[in-house]
């Protein structure tokens, strides 16, 4: 059931998404996720246990395709217009600093 | 040349009839910019070499006699989250403030077939979050009705273009209201197809499950016009379906069929909802719409008021998911990272804490918790299944009526800095807007009367929404084309 968001809650959140935050933004994140949850309380009085959930846009089922470049493979991309994009790469590899520090 | 009383159609009839080159109207556009968009700061970025080849090639092919297409040496303007190849592509973050597009947007690519001219990319709510454009990490725009006003969001930059005759029309996209209202803020149309009908391919994604580009125009032909050019099945997004428009259907509707539209008046959304200018305006749009000989009734979608929730509880998932990988690493780099980052970790931090703007931050943060282990049920699933009540609510009206006619926004556009502090407030205007986009279905915005631009600022523009069945865009923009005809 939906409890009030903590300031470790946050905290581990940006953690998990990657997001340094400084102390203004975290208090301000905090008052207003809150804020949101708390007026969108409105959803949990609705009955939805017999209703299956929407998980797209559309009535589409899987679409598949065959494998290789031709076939928009990401082949495609890794090669070409993907590869462009990255800020350091040598030889159609991406470079990354060190992992580890 | 006269670029305010431009539409598509007219540009065409011009350039066939040598009235103007299309190199010169591309021209007549840049000095328009350059005149009007200081005060309205519809442009990140514009385009004037890209857009002088292209229209030269339309002039050379006129020369030569060939047909070209009803697009062709069209001046348009482009969102800047859809990709053009070798224009920047910021989605107005500060993230991705240095990327150059690699490849065309699928709908784009259908453009540049028949020919179109693109002057720039357009300001925009940071990666489509907002109601406003006030969460573009670079710039405000005005809405050139009244520079103390907001051109909504977050297709703002688009509906301002196109408004203030800066583009003869535009592309946006729709996740929860996006083109529909600024378009509505703007007085100008706009248009957002079923799900599925224009390719996702090239659009940096929001939220994937309800993401739409469409466009947005001076009139509801020229919308069918663009509509039927970037719509169609792409291979490269799997979303997209084969579509069957009949294009003849859509730009030129048949009378005796749109009289027999049954419109249907959603009781949720005139009561409590429009403020008293808004009702109104929807009193005298309901009562042109009558007396083109359609009838009207009263019919009702009880699940409207969780269509809100309902959203902000389900997009921060998706949002959290694609934007994930903006991580500094795939595409550019903030310089003042570069400087301090040793490890791949300093780098995912940085990027993030200085390229995403509060909203983004609060969407991706929101989003992660939503999808915690402990919250899914009450938060993320229970918001899917709201969705699927939201849904079978419009296929159950659907069975009586075939349009349903609603306003697109509770208020006209709102003052600069009104809602900025608070989130909630901002998430409140969508009302009307995003029920349509969590079960999938057509809507456009229209403007209730013309609201000439430059008009004196005398009146705010208000627009009155049209909703219809799946793929039944033909049904909308049929009706809407006889509307602005009265």
């Amino acid at each position: 059931m939906a409890h009030d968001l903590t300031k470790r809650d946050l905290e581990h959140l940006a953690e998990l998404s990657r997001i340094a935050l400084d102390p203004q933004e975290e208090e301000k994140l905090l008052r207003d996720l809150g804020n949101i949850l708390d007026h969108f309380k409105e959803l949990q009085k609705l009955d939805v246990a017999d209703v299956p959930p929407m998980t797209g846009g559309t009535d589409l089922t899987n679409v598949f395709r065959k494998d290789g470049a031709a076939h928009g493979g990401t082949e495609n991309t890794n090669r070409g217009a993907g590869v462009s994009a990255f800020p350091e790469k040598e030889g159609g590899y991406l470079r990354v600093p060190p992992v580890f520090g | 040349m006269d670029l305010d009383h431009l539409t598509i159609k007219k540009f065409h009839e011009g350039l066939l009839d040598k009235q103007f080159s299309a190199l010169e109207a591309a021209q007549a556009f840049f000095a328009r910019i350059k005149a009007s968009d200081e005060a309205i700061g519809a442009y990140l970025s514009t385009a004037e070499e890209s857009a002088a080849r292209e229209a030269e090639a339309v002039d050379v092919a006129l020369a030569k006699g060939d047909d070209v297409p009803t697009l062709a040496g069209i001046p348009l303007a482009i969102k800047d989250c859809i990709l053009v190849k070798d224009l920047p592509a910021t989605s107005a973050s500060k993230m991705l403030e240095r990327y150059v597009a690699s490849y065309d947007a699928g709908a784009i690519a259908r453009l540049k077939e028949r020919r179109a001219v693109f002057l720039g990319k357009t300001n925009m709510d940071e990666f489509a979050m907002g109601s406003s454009t006030e969460n573009s990490a670079f710039k405000k725009t005005r809405n050139p009705h009244d520079l103390s006003r907001v051109p909504g969001g977050s297709s703002g930059g688009s509906a301002a273009a196109v408004a203030a005759h800066m583009a003869v029309a535009s592309l946006g996209s729709d996740t929860f209201g996006s083109i529909r209202q600024p378009s509505a803020f703007c007085g100008v149309v706009g248009f957002k197809p079923t799900y599925g009908a224009v390719s996702r391919s090239g659009l940096i994604a929001m939220t994937s499950s309800m993401d739409q580009i469409g466009p947005i125009t001076q009139t509801v032909e020229d919308a069918a016009i663009m509509f039927a050019a970037i719509a169609g099945r792409d291979p490269v997004d799997a979303t997209s379906s084969e579509t069957h428009y009949d294009e003849t259907a859509l730009t030129n509707p048949d009378l005796g069929g749109i009289r027999r539209l049954r419109i249907g008046l959603p009781e949720e959304y005139f009561v409590d909802g429009p403020d008293r200018e808004v009702g109104a305006a929807m009193d005298e749009a309901i009562r042109r719409i009558e007396g083109l000989g359609l009838k009207t009734k009263k019919v009702s979608l009880p699940h409207t008021k969780y269509a809100v929730p309902a959203y902000y509880l389900s997009m921060p998932a998706e949002v959290s998911s694609n934007l994930a990988r903006l991580d500094g690493i795939r595409y550019a780099r903030i310089p003042e990272v570069d400087r301090d980052a040793k490890t791949l970790r300093d780098i995912y931090f940085k990027q993030k804490g200085i390229g995403f703007g509060p909203e983004t931050k609060r969407r991706v943060i929101l989003g992660a918790f939503v999808l915690s282990s402990g919250y899914y049920d009450a938060y993320y699933d229970r918001a899917q299944r709201a969705r699927t009540l939201i849904a079978r609510d419009f296929d159950r009206v659907f069975e009586d009526v075939d349009v349903l006619m609603t306003p697109v926004t509770p208020t006209p556009a709102f003052k600069i800095g009104e809602k900025t502090d608070d989130p909630l407030a901002m998430y409140l205007s969508d009302v009307f807007t995003g029920p349509v986009n969590l079960a999938g279905l057509p809507a456009i915005s229209i403007p209730v009367k013309p609201y000439p631009y430059p008009g004196g600022g005398r009146e705010l523009p208000i627009g009155f929404q049209l909703i219809g069945k799946k793929w039944r865009e033909a049904d909308i923009l049929g009706l809407g084309q006889y509307y602005e005809r009265i």
